[in-house]
Order: C-alpha cells, then structure tokens, then sequence
C-alpha cells in the first residue's frame, strides 16, 4: 500500500495532510495578518508622529525665516544695538588678520 | 467500519462525517478503479488542488497586502492635491517661499445648541474671521466653511475652545516667509497652486512639478545681496520721494539676478491688501526713457564700429543741430572734448556727433544686437517690450543717442550693460541659480576689445566724472549717470521737473575680462531733489550714491577683494565723492 493510499481511521492520510497544511496556511495568514496589522498601526501611527514633526519643522523653518528678515534684523540691530553695516575699514580677511591681531588698520 | 463515539457527537459533525466518508468511499461505489477519467478520487484531487492553489494564492496575497501596504501611512501632512507647490529658496538655501499646513475652519449648525456662545467665541479667538460669512452658516442648516488659513497654532486656540459643531480640515497654503522681502522677484501664487507673479509665474511648471518630492527650486538671488540693495533703495527712497524706484544686481557673464527690488513694494502674503501700483515690477514691467545712461551703448558702438577710439575729440563748444534738432549740454564744456571727456561730461553734443558718425543703420543693428529693441531676455514674464523709434532719421539717431527717444526696461538696460561689460556677449538674464562654473554662451553683440575699453571708460567716469559718488574702496567701481526727462503729455514737451534718475554701475572693473564682474542699476522715478543735493535730483546725485553704498556692501558677499591701492583714493573725503557738475 503506497503512503497515499494508506488509511487512517479510514481517512486517507494525504487527505489528513492536506487538512493540516491548509489549516497551518490559514493559521499562518491568520497570524500574519494580525501581527502584521499591529505593526502597521504602530508603523502608521510613527509616520503621522514624523509628518507632524516634518510639518512643525517646517512651520519652524518659515518662523525662522520671518524672524531673520534682513530688514527685520537690520532695523533692530540698529534701533537696539547702534550697529550699522560694515565699513571697509572694519573689514577683516584671511590674509590680513595679522594685522588685525597687531591692531593696525585693515586695508 | 466505525467512527468513534457517534453517539456522543452533534448531529451537524455526524452529518459532516458521513458526506466525508461518502466522498471518499464513491470511487468503491463507482467500481472505476483503473479507469483513470471516471476515478472519482482524481477528480476530487483535482478540485483539492485547484483549491490549495486558488488559497495560496489568496494567502500570497493577503500576507502582501499586510505586509507592504499603504493603507494607513501618512495622513497628518497631506497637501492639497493639485495645488502643491515646490518651495523656493535663494542660493544659498534660504527659505523664500512655501507650502505650509493650515487649517480650513467648518460649522455644523446642528451640532450647535447654543450658536451665540459659538459666535462669540469665534470672534474673540479670531478677530479677523467673516462675520457675514459666520453668521450665514451659523443660520443655515448644513456644515459649511467659515474661514482658511488657520496656522496650527490658532487651530489649537480654537480647539482648546471645546465648541460643539467646529471643525478643522488641513490645507496646504503658500506662505511668503520674508514678506516684502524680494517680492516682485519671487511674486505670488493663488490660492489653487497657479503663480500669478513674479518667479511663482516664471516658473510655474518647474515649482510645480518639484512639488511632490519637495525639491526646492533655488533662485539665482543672493538674500544678503537683495537685503543690502533694498536697503539702500529705500533709504534713497525715503530721501527723495521718487514716484518709483528700481535696484538690480547681476552677474554680468551668467545673466543671474542676484538682487531685484522695486519701489513701492508689497507683502505676498496680503495681495489682496496691495495696490497694483505696489505690485508693479517696475524692473521688468515698466519702460523708461533712461538718459544719458545710453551714451555707454553709443560710446561702445562707436568704439566697436571704429568711428570713434577713446582719444578721439568732439567740438562740444557749441550747441550741435541734428535734424531739426538742436542739441544742447546740461553741463556746457564749451571745449573739445576726447571721447572718454564726452562720457565723464556726459555731453550731449559730443555724443550726438559720435551718434551722427555711426548712423541710423548701424546703430540701430547694435541696439538691436544689444536687446534693447525687445523684451529683456528672462523668465519673468513681465518683461516689457520697448518703444523704439519707427524709423531711424538723424533725429532719432541723436535722441536715442543720449537716451532719448526710445523706452526701455531697466531689466532690458541690465541685459546690455552685461553684454558691454563681460567680453561683449548679450547673455539671457535668469532668475534660476545656475551651477557653479556655469557661463551661459551668449550672443557677440561687440568685441572683448570695446569691452574692455568700456571698463576702463566707466571707471574714468567714476574717478572723475559724473559718477564719482558711485565710488566704493577699492572696488573699482566704473558706471555711468543716466538723468532722463520724462515726457509730459500736458505741455507736449519734455519736462525739467519730472526725470529719470539712474546710475549704471559695475564693478571690479580691474582685471581680466573673464574676471568676475558685477553690474548694479539704481533707478528713481520722479525723484526730488533736497537740500543736500542742492536740489539737484540728477542721477550722480540721487542714484549713484545709493549704488555706491550697495556695491560697498555686497562685495564681501560675492568675494570681491579690495584693492588697498585704490583705498585711499576713496577716501579724500565728501569732495571727491560728490559728482562734476549737476550729476546729469
């Protein structure tokens, strides 16, 4: 008697197998589908955590922005602190910050 | 054979059983062992498979779907599909223009069961809300929009209010972080996505296609250079009251914008709230009569076309009849003059006579080589066409000459002087930042050699002409005074009390001619002239300071070395920055 053939309590014991194999499959896809669903949420509620952060950091980026308008900066720059843009004398390079150390006048 | 227990089993499982037992004993039944098409146990193996399969592909399927599926994903920063658009940065990075997430607010009257307690809270938390459009929703009897454009932050003040029937849907909204800052350059876009303005329009195509990856379109502006020429623009604004002004910064051998401002200007974020007179890109869309600006071009085309050399005279003794024209000097030498003395006088006569020497034909053909017979080549769409003569008789040629006689925007003017001063090629103007290295191949309009002639005539022009203000330490600085009088429709004439003042700078003017090379204009519309300027409102004296100043301040951004030789020529003091004469 080949194993296919072969009874088990009457039953043929491919016939078992394939019972078993599709009741592991459906099991395995049940499992799957819940673990894996469980990840997604975690994964989706972590990808909104970080399209809100990226949204902030770009609501944060365009605060920046606002607040650091040259013309913002510079009217209280001067209104606050006396400041008023470089002069050429004032102006220090690589080359000459020799000088500058030494404290002659820039070029 | 017997199955175990029966009597202790539900009477479904019996049933379940025996359909089993039936099945799999039919082929017995059936007596067709041996003959394979009517074995019952083959075609039930053969369903089975077909079912295995059909399940694994199922299960395949479902396990996919679970796995890598993108349901679910994102949702707290979703923009408005259709309507998004790319940000905009300078050259360097910085933000100039985005999309940002806002808040549309809606009211559910039914939801509502006491709607002045609704109303009042919404109006205290939102001052700026549509009463009319409120109350319309608060009486009608379905959801309905309220107000758009709540940042999250006024989103969450009105959440925290706990109202009944409020509620918020996210939109994207382009926002304008600098506000006035570069704004005719960087313009506006409507509420659905579609620029209307500015770089917005220019490159509606580009801003919009970047924007599903957010890829930010740079600019060719530099902010720190935009920063310093509207400083100074508006300083000289302030001072002289011009109807208008305009400021320009370029690369003269890429064609790169790297500063633009115009004079009123506007907030893009509150377009609604500006005038068109605000909105008015005056560099691009407005046309002016420049002045003696144009002598530049008329010298250099004289040089090119070997008229004239540097040292050749002109008899500016007396007032020069061209047509039935007589011409006239602002500033009378009442002298001979050498070419490079008729530029730093900025003598009409002088010019005219080279003028009459090129004639009509050529002189046109190098106006046109020059791109001042059209449009000024950019992305902008509000590049204006000039006005050009229609026929090109001596009088023209003398009018035109001296900047007369012929229209043009100060974006078109920019485009030229470029083309004089950077070798002798008409390179297209961009808004768009261009790769390092990168030298757009132009059109010759004339050769390097009058190129590099017309630098060392400008530069005479700023060590000791009309242009002297415009000087800055040790940047070589080289230009040319422009003072246009505007033609008054009331008199039919051109009047002495409303001009076009402007200063065509560039700078280094040392150097080789690949050297890089900047060009700076500062144009006033109608300026007054004060006590200062003794009431002059010439361009050597409104504008060339102004320019001056700019040029001062932007060269360490754009790696302009000084030269400590020409430091200490700079700084004699006041008299040597104040211009010859009047500043024409």
């Amino acid at each position: 008697m080949s194993l296919i053939d072969r009874k088990i309590r009457g039953f043929r014991l491919i016939d078992l197998v394939a019972l078993g194999v599709l009741a592991a499959v459906i099991l395995g896809v049940y499992l799957a589908k819940t673990i894996a669903g469980r990840e997604r949420a975690e994964i989706a509620t972590v990808e909104k955590q970080i399209d809100a952060e990226k949204a902030r950091i770009r609501l944060l980026q365009a605060e920046v922005a606002h607040l650091e308008q040259p013309a913002r900066i510079e009217a209280l720059s001067s209104a606050h602190l006396g400041m008023v843009p470089v002069q050429a004398r004032n102006e220090a390079t690589l080359d000459n910050l020799g000088q500058v150390a030494l404290g002659k006048k820039t070029p | 054979m017997s199955l175990a227990h029966p009597s202790f089993e539900a009477p479904g499982w019996r049933w379940l059983k025996a359909r089993v037992w039936g099945l799999e004993h039919a082929f017995e039944r059936a007596r067709a062992a041996g003959k394979a098409e009517d074995d019952t146990r083959i075609r039930i193996f053969f369903v089975l498979t077909l079912f295995a399969v059909a399940f694994l592909v199922l299960a395949v399927g479902a396990t996919r779907a679970a796995l890598f599926s993108d349901a679910g994903r994102g949702g707290g920063y979703v923009g408005a599909v259709g309507a998004a658009r790319a940000d905009l940065v300078d050259r360097n990075g910085a933000m100039l223009a985005a999309d940002l997430l806002h808040y549309g607010l809606y009211v559910d009257p039914r939801e509502i069961w006491d709607a002045d307690e609704v109303r009042r809270a919404l109006r205290a938390a939102l001052p700026d809300i549509n009463r009319q459009r409120l109350e319309k929703v608060l009486r009608g009897e379905r959801r309905g929009f309220v107000i758009a454009g709540l940042t999250p932050e006024q989103r969450a003040r009105v959440h925290a209010l706990g109202l009944p029937g409020v509620s918020f849907e996210p939109e994207e909204r382009r926002v304008y972080p600098l506000g006035r800052t570069a704004a005719h350059l960087i313009g506006f876009a409507d509420t659905g996505g579609v620029g209307l303005a500015g770089a917005e329009r220019a490159l509606n195509d580009v801003i919009r296609a970047g924007a599903p990856g957010k890829a930010a379109v740079p600019l060719s502006i530099d902010l720190r250079v935009q920063a310093a020429l509207e400083d100074e623009l508006y300083k000289a604004a302030a001072e002289f009251q011009p109807r208008g002004a305009v400021g320009v910064v370029t690369n003269v051998h890429t064609g790169e914008i790297l500063g633009l401002a115009s004079y009123p200007t506007y907030d893009p974020n509150q377009v609604a709230k500006a005038s068109d007179d605000a909105k008015l890109n005056r560099a691009a869309a407005s046309i002016y009569e420049m002045g003696s600006t144009f002598k530049a071009f008329t010298v250099a085309i004289g040089l090119d076309t070997g008229v004239a050399t540097p040292s050749s005279t002109f008899d500016a003794r007396q007032p020069f009849q061209l047509g039935y024209r007589t011409i006239k000097d602002y500033h009378a030498a009442r002298k001979i003059l050498t070419l490079v003395e008729v530029f730093q006088h900025s003598s009409n006569i002088g010019t005219a006579k080279l003028a009459e020497s090129i004639g009509g034909e050529r002189l046109s053909k190098y106006f046109a080589d020059l791109g001042l017979t059209r449009p000024a080549k950019v992305e902008l769409m509000e590049s204006a066409r000039p006005l050009t003569p229609r026929k090109w008789d001596m009088d023209a040629v003398a009018s035109t000459s001296f900047g007369h006689g012929m229209n043009v925007s100060p974006l078109a003017v920019t485009s030229a002087m470029g083309a004089l001063l950077n070798g002798g090629y008409l390179v297209p103007l961009t808004i768009r930042k261009l790769e390092p290295g990168q030298r757009p191949q132009g059109q010759r309009a004339i050769s390097e050699q009058t190129s590099l002639q017309m630098l060392q005539i400008m530069r005479a022009n700023v060590i000791g002409g009309s242009g002297k203000s415009a000087n800055a330490p040790g940047l070589s600085v080289g230009g040319k005074t422009g003072t246009g009088e505007k033609y008054d429709p009331a008199i039919r004439g051109y009047s002495t009390q409303r001009q076009v003042s402007s200063f065509a700078a560039v700078f280094p003017t040392s150097g080789p001619v690949e050297a890089d090379r900047y060009f700076v204009l500062i144009l006033l519309d109608e300026p007054h002239g004060t006590a200062k300027t003794y009431g002059y409102s010439t361009g050597g004296w409104v504008a060339a300071p102004a320019a001056g100043r700019v040029i001062d301040r932007i060269a360490p951004f754009l790696h302009v070395k000084r030269e400590p030789d020409l430091i200490k020529v700079v700084g004699e003091g006041s008299v040597a920055a104040a211009p010859l004469g009047d500043g024409h």
